[in-house]
């Protein structure tokens, strides 16, 4: 049993669902993945240099991932009633059609 | 054993989670990579870690999802069983290296540190006072965005 194999498999899961999942929430649960799969590694090495300070180091991370969490909420529901959908390939081609660019979304 | 048990329901779970076609089906098969997540957390020693998991991820972040869902779009076709089983197939799958493979090398370097330790005497409290000063940014972030949304347009 090796959790920093079982920590690559999260991220690996996670990226291929960034790259391939069009719906918002779907890239939102993308991004969790791979923060797991990264917080996860952390606690398996964190053995390697002392439990406590890698667990103190931790609480940073949920702090910061929670963080991101609620940012990419808030602008998942914004986008959504803005749009009137959450995906992203309808998104861009109904900005596309108000003549809005990427970066006015 | 239940090592391996909790690993083989964490992969599954996080295939459903990403795979799943209702959002409130993955959204709760979330809620459960959460819960996988903290169990192993306990299981490999890093109890603290495993109690902001708890408080964080399980709460938290389970509501803000589901109320995200609610104001996201449905959508139209549902997963048949048989997919279903063929996601739990695929994380069972995807779960076996982590069983049965091992990496070698990682070796513990005897700085046994507690957790009072790293947290008053390696500053390891100026770091999550930095992460909490973050998190404030951040709700602050969100409130500016939503006042905008109900405000105009």
């Amino acid at each position: 049993m090796d959790f920093v194999i079982l920590s690559i498999v999260m991220l690996s899961i996670g990226i291929y669902g960034l790259l391939t999942k069009r719906h918002l929430l779907k890239v939102f649960i993308s991004i969790e993945l791979i923060a797991i799969g990264a917080t996860f590694n952390f606690v398996t090495l964190a053995s390697a240099m002392g439990k406590g300070l890698g667990e103190a180091f931790l609480i940073l991370a949920f702090s910061t991932d929670t963080a991101v969490s609620a940012v990419i909420l808030a602008l998942l529901v914004i986008v959504s009633k803005k749009y009137g959908t959450s995906d992203v390939s309808e998104i861009l081609k109904i900005a596309e059609e108000k003549g809005e660019t990427e970066a006015e979304i | 054993m239940i090592l391996e048990i909790l690993s083989v329901g964490l992969i599954i779970s996080a295939c459903l989670a990403l795979f799943l076609d209702e959002a409130v089906y993955s959204v709760a098969a979330l809620a459960g990579t959460f819960l996988f997540t903290a169990l192993l957390y306990v299981l490999n020693g890093a109890v603290f870690v495993a109690i902001f998991q708890f408080a964080v991820g399980v709460g938290t972040l389970a509501i803000l999802f589901l109320s995200g869902e609610m104001l996201s779009d449905k959508p139209t076709k549902k997963t048949s069983l048989k997919s279903t089983a063929a996601l739990i197939g695929v994380g069972v799958v995807l779960s076996l290296p982590a069983i049965f493979i091992s990496v070698s090398g990682v070796a513990s370097s005897g700085a046994d540190v507690t957790f009072g330790d790293a947290l008053w005497n390696l500053n390891g409290l100026d770091v999550v006072l930095q992460g909490l000063v973050i998190l404030m940014v951040a709700v602050g972030t969100a409130i500016v965005l939503y006042q905008k949304r109900s405000g105009g347009k």
